[in-house]
């Protein structure tokens, strides 16, 4: 089968689009009305007069095109974004032509085939000459953020058009649910049920845990001096981690069509109950329908758990064997730490939830609202 | 220059060429004038940044709800002009649109007010259009266009907010405008420039494409016709001569050869008179018939409707580019065969007169077939004259005062035979004896003919046509009086005449038996005729008026079949079409070619300063054009703060070498920079910051061609002067 490349015309005006400004419509009632003139009254001073008009439209069509023709764009987004929250995104916008500059050009993101107007402008980019841009990007829904390219548009020179092209730069951003200050009656119950795990192992505390040879990068203010003298050789005092609490979250994603919206706010909670956790220096496990993490600390692992909930998605329940509540997996396991269950649907029973319902280690705790 | 301010600037200019146009038009009343023009000049003033402009902009201004009612006051006062002072609805339109627009001018705050600034300019220079063919409308509508396409540039970038990747919506129309920090630099001059030069480009093109049609509903001329004397059914004896000093245009006519008439110009023949009352001359013959057309647009009056030998005479063609007159004569050399244009009819009366139905409100442009009546052999041997009395009646007819004229014209042709012999002697007898003048006062006397013959024996040409035909008509040969336009004006760029409103001028028609109607003309030369002024002038004055036919034929008179016959020639794909082309091209550039050609021939004949002068400008305006493109001096200014800038690192650098040579670091000729911040860092840790950034700026300017700029300056200035007082362990 023979290669099928477009045509010139094709190349040329894919993807383009124009949109008559305000003080366009006013120029083309002009025109018409001079051409009206003009032809009623057959005065040549009027058919110079609508050739100028018409040529002032013909000139903002091809200057345009040449201010939008040749852009080279690259953006640059951050590893994820939290659903309502700000990040900055870049633009580096280069202008590939070699003799044209480009003006006023106003870029949109386009993200679903949806136009989202950044208030991004460059005045003049000059042959061969780039312009990094930022601006500020926020999500308004978990999972993945798709950002099919930029859109640029130009009314210049005239102003009378808004000539559009798109330049496609596809892009995928895992956006995570919505982190929100927990409720004062959760975070207590959140800290004071359940037993606490102590593990020993190195870490933060006072208590020794071993004394080893200095190696190059150990903190100076660790030297265990004594026994250096001792034995004439450097050597540094491990401490043994204070405490160390674990916990499980467990997330069910089993719940009907009408709990859509529970459920989400059921993962956002689920999102602020794991932060919190992982801030406080929780050794977590996190079960989200059939998933399940490993135990673990540290920003890595918590960004883990988070791309775990931006992108679970919520399960019409079976119509013979409804879910419970309990959680899958090891019980032993769950016995190493908290179990902490956000429910956003209890069974057929649970008609009209206002909140998800919350659970440690198999106790509801009481609250109207678990998250402010 | 900021764009802000450079908008505003833009804007007056577009209002200034609209209003220029509509005076120059409209003749706006000098009150209303004046006023838009002070209007205008203060909006200038108050935009220029100076002094002035801060004393004009602390007078208190008027508020919205002012303007308001100043603009109802304006419409009110445009109802009064309607009704009862113009009486007309343009006028009263145009005086109000004035009124609309000095009112703009004090209240430019507000987008839109800009926006309705320019909808008033641009109703202007229309209004100014349906005014006026003149070529005057040519030089504004290219500056409109250049203002238009600045403001239009200026007012678009002025629409957004300078500042990028703000969340700031479009500026809406009623935002005021903000200062932005935008400027007028020379890369948007020339850009800016070049669009209007593009646009001007375009709108040619697409000018001569658009196609013509013409509805018709309204259609009127452009202003008031030129008021001609002598061509009216009654023509007082002197009647013409005030209309002698007038030199406006009234018609151009191109022969159909390219080339002047040999000898003694070309007569436009327009009106015959056959009686004469003593004061009055008066067309007795004037019942018309209309002139039947032969299906080409060809109206025939005599001559070839069959294929019969033609008559002897010379043929002579004729295209006739008439102003809008108050006659509806159609002049043409004598004797009219047949007429071409698009006229609804032609008539003609007994005398060989042709008429349109009514006078044409605007300019026509006709071509004419003509044959002038040879004398014939026959006329020359003596032969008794007889003529019925259905003919004597009208061209033997004299007034009864007339004796002693009588008397004269016996006593000069006592010793001729024939009749063309009698005619030619009294021809030669008043060439010879008067003098030609306009300052005759002839016509308020009883008897202004024999004032004329026997006392001041001064006059011009009504005067010796009358004592001619009634000289000829005593003894007994018909003759009548012509009016019509002698051309003498040979215009050498466009080859055609030029006839002027001066050039009115009375002749004679002499009849003999076998040859008809022949001309005679017994007026001496005017020795006030002799043109004055220096050539370089009345050249350019003929530059200036071929520039004028080529306007108005190719913008004004441009019509659908100009355009049909252009297609045709393409259609056929000949080389006619390219010759064609190439002539179009060629008249359009002909007055330039000729200005050429013009001083080539200056300078040959020694008006060599003429030449030089032209010549002179030229190569000024060729430079300032040059300059304009290459600009020099930006260059220079911008090399020359390279080498600055490049002094001054490289000079930091030199006394950065030099006091580390001084601390016991010398640098090695064969070191490089680089190499030396090493050997710097090496033995002077704590130099290393300042040397480093001071050896990277250097290298920058010196190797990169990147001059630092003044706060990196300032930075290694600081950096050199810590280094300094820093001492080395």
């Amino acid at each position: 089968m023979p290669l099928q490349y477009p045509s010139l015309a094709q190349r040329l005006f894919r993807r383009r689009s124009t949109r008559i400004t305000s003080e366009g419509v006013q120029f083309l009632l002009f025109t018409l009305a001079i051409g009206i003139a003009a032809i009623n009254t057959g005065n040549n001073l009027f058919y110079l007069l609508l050739a100028m008009m018409l040529s002032l439209i013909l000139i903002s069509g091809i200057v345009a095109e040449h201010s939008l023709r040749r852009l080279e764009f690259h953006r640059h987004l951050p590893d994820h974004l939290i659903v309502n929250e700000p990040a900055t995104a870049t633009l580096v916008v280069k202008n590939r032509k070699s003799q044209f500059p480009s003006f006023s050009l106003k870029l949109f993101d386009v993200s679903d085939g949806r136009e989202l107007d950044r208030g991004l402008e460059i005045r003049q980019l000059l042959p061969g000459a780039s312009r990094l841009l930022s601006y500020p990007i926020v999500a308004t829904r978990r999972g993945r953020l798709r950002l099919d390219g930029i859109r640029t548009g130009t009314e210049f020179p005239f102003g009378l058009f808004m000539k559009r092209t798109f330049y496609p730069i596809e892009e995928t951003v895992i956006v995570c649910p919505e982190l929100k200050p927990i409720d004062e009656g959760l975070l207590q119950g959140l800290l004071t049920a359940g037993p606490e795990h102590i593990v020993n192992r190195r870490g933060h505390g006072n208590d020794l845990y071993n004394l080893r040879l200095y190696q190059a990068g150990d903190d100076s203010r660790k030297i265990h001096w004594p026994t250096t003298a001792r034995t004439s050789q450097l050597t540094v005092r491990e401490t043994e981690a204070e405490d160390q609490r674990r916990a499980i979250v467990y997330l069910p994603t089993v719940a009907p069509v009408s709990h859509d919206a529970l459920f989400e706010q059921a993962v956002s909670i689920t999102a602020s109950i794991v932060q919190l956790l992982a801030q406080r220096g929780y050794g977590l496990q996190l079960i989200v329908g059939s998933s399940r993490s490993s135990f673990g600390q540290g920003d890595l692992h918590f960004l883990g758990l988070l791309r775990m909930l931006a992108l679970c998605e919520r399960r019409s329940p079976p119509a013979e064997s409804p879910v419970s509540g309990e959680p899958p997996g090891d019980p032993l396991e769950a016995q190493e730490g908290k179990m902490i269950v956000v429910q956003s649907w209890l069974g057929p029973n649970d008609i009209e939830p206002r909140h998800p319902t919350i659970l440690i280690d198999g106790a509801v705790i009481a609250g109207a609202s678990h998250a402010v | 220059m900021p764009f802000d301010q450079a908008l505003r600037f833009a804007s007056i200019w577009l209002a200034a060429i609209s209003f220029i146009g509509l005076t120059l038009g409209a003749g706006l009343p000098e009150w209303l004038a004046v006023l838009t023009g002070a209007a205008l000049i203060v909006a200038f003033v108050r935009n220029g940044g100076s002094k002035l402009a801060e004393r004009f902009a602390t007078v208190p201004s008027i508020s919205p709800g002012g303007w308001n009612f100043l603009v109802i006051a304006g419409f009110l006062g445009f109802w009064v002009d309607l009704l009862w002072i113009s009486g007309e609805l343009l006028p009263a339109g145009i005086h109000f649109l004035m009124v609309l627009m000095i009112i703009k001018l004090f209240n430019l705050k507000l987008r839109r007010d800009y926006l309705h600034l320019y909808a008033i300019s641009l109703v202007a220079i229309l209004t100014s259009g349906s005014l006026t063919t003149d070529l005057w409308y040519l030089p504004i509508f290219l500056l409109y266009l250049l203002a238009a396409v600045w403001t239009l540039l200026l007012f678009q970038l002025t629409k957004h907010p300078e500042e990028i990747g703000m969340l700031t919506p479009p500026a809406p129309l009623w935002a005021p405008l903000h200062p932005s920090s935008g400027h007028v630099t020379p890369q948007f001059f020339w850009l800016a420039n070049g669009l209007a030069l593009a646009t001007f480009g375009l709108t040619l093109a697409i000018f001569f494409a658009i196609p013509r049609v013409s509805a018709g509903f309204y259609q009127k001329g452009f202003g008031e016709n030129i008021r001609t004397s002598g061509f009216s059914e009654t023509v007082n004896l002197g009647e013409i001569g005030p209309v002698k000093r007038d030199p406006s245009v009234v018609m151009r006519v191109e022969l159909s050869d390219g080339a002047p008439r040999e000898a003694g110009g070309l007569y436009l023949r327009g009106v015959a008179f056959d009686q004469y009352d003593g004061k009055t001359w008066i067309n007795r013959l004037n019942h018309r018939r209309a002139v039947s057309e032969d299906g080409m647009g060809r109206f025939v009056l005599r001559g070839d409707r069959s294929h019969q030998p033609s008559p002897p005479g010379e043929t002579i063609r004729q295209n006739i580019l008439l102003e809008p007159l108050d006659t509806p004569v159609l002049f043409a050399a004598p004797f009219i065969e047949a007429v071409s244009g698009k006229f609804p009819g032609v008539q003609s009366d007994q005398s060989g007169s042709v008429y349109l139905p009514f006078p044409s409100a605007s300019r026509i442009e006709y071509s004419v077939r003509s044959r002038s009546n040879p004398v014939l052999p026959a006329d020359l041997s003596p032969e008794p004259d007889r003529y019925p009395e259905s003919f004597t009646r009208h061209f033997l007819q004299s007034p009864a005062q007339s004796k002693r004229i009588a008397a004269l014209a016996e006593d000069i042709t006592q010793t001729q035979r024939t009749a063309y012999e009698k005619a030619n002697a009294i021809q030669s007898f008043l060439i010879h004896n008067f003098r030609y003048s306009l300052d005759a006062p002839l016509a308020e006397l009883d008897h202004p003919l024999e004032e004329f013959l026997f006392t001041r024996k001064t006059g011009y040409c009504e005067h010796y046509a009358t004592a001619m035909v009634m000289m000829l008509r005593a003894v007994d040969i018909p003759a009548r009086l012509v009016t019509g336009f002698h051309a003498t004006e040979w215009n050498e760029y466009g080859n055609y005449y030029v006839v002027r409103q001066q050039d009115a001028h009375a002749w004679v028609e002499v009849h003999l038996p076998h040859s008809g109607w022949i001309t005679m003309d017994p007026t001496p030369p005017s020795i006030d005729s002799v043109t004055s002024g220096s050539p370089a002038w009345i050249a350019l004055g003929r530059m200036m008026d071929t520039v004028r036919l080529q306007w108005s034929r190719f913008f004004v008179q441009y019509s659908a079949a100009d355009q049909l016959a252009v297609v045709r020639e393409l259609k056929a794909g000949s080389t006619s079409a390219r010759n064609k082309a190439f002539d179009s091209i060629g008249a359009l550039f002909s007055p330039l070619l000729a200005m050429f050609g013009g001083m080539t021939e200056y300078a040959s004949k020694g008006t060599l300063q003429f030449a030089m002068e032209l010549l002179g400008i030229l190569l000024i305006g060729l430079t300032i054009l040059w300059l304009g493109i290459k600009r020099p001096w930006s260059t220079g200014m911008v090399s020359k703060k390279t080498n600055r800038d490049e002094q001054a690192i490289t000079q930091l650098y030199g006394r950065m070498v030099k006091h580390l040579a001084g601390e016991g670091i010398a640098k090695p000729p064969s070191t490089g920079p680089l190499e030396f911040v090493r050997i710097a860092q090496a033995k002077w840790n704590e130099a290393n910051s300042a040397v480093a950034s001071i050896t990277e700026l250097y290298c920058r300017a010196r190797f990169g061609q990147t001059p630092p700029t003044s706060d990196e300056l300032t930075i290694a200035e600081d950096q050199l002067r810590r280094l300094m007082v820093l001492n080395k362990p």
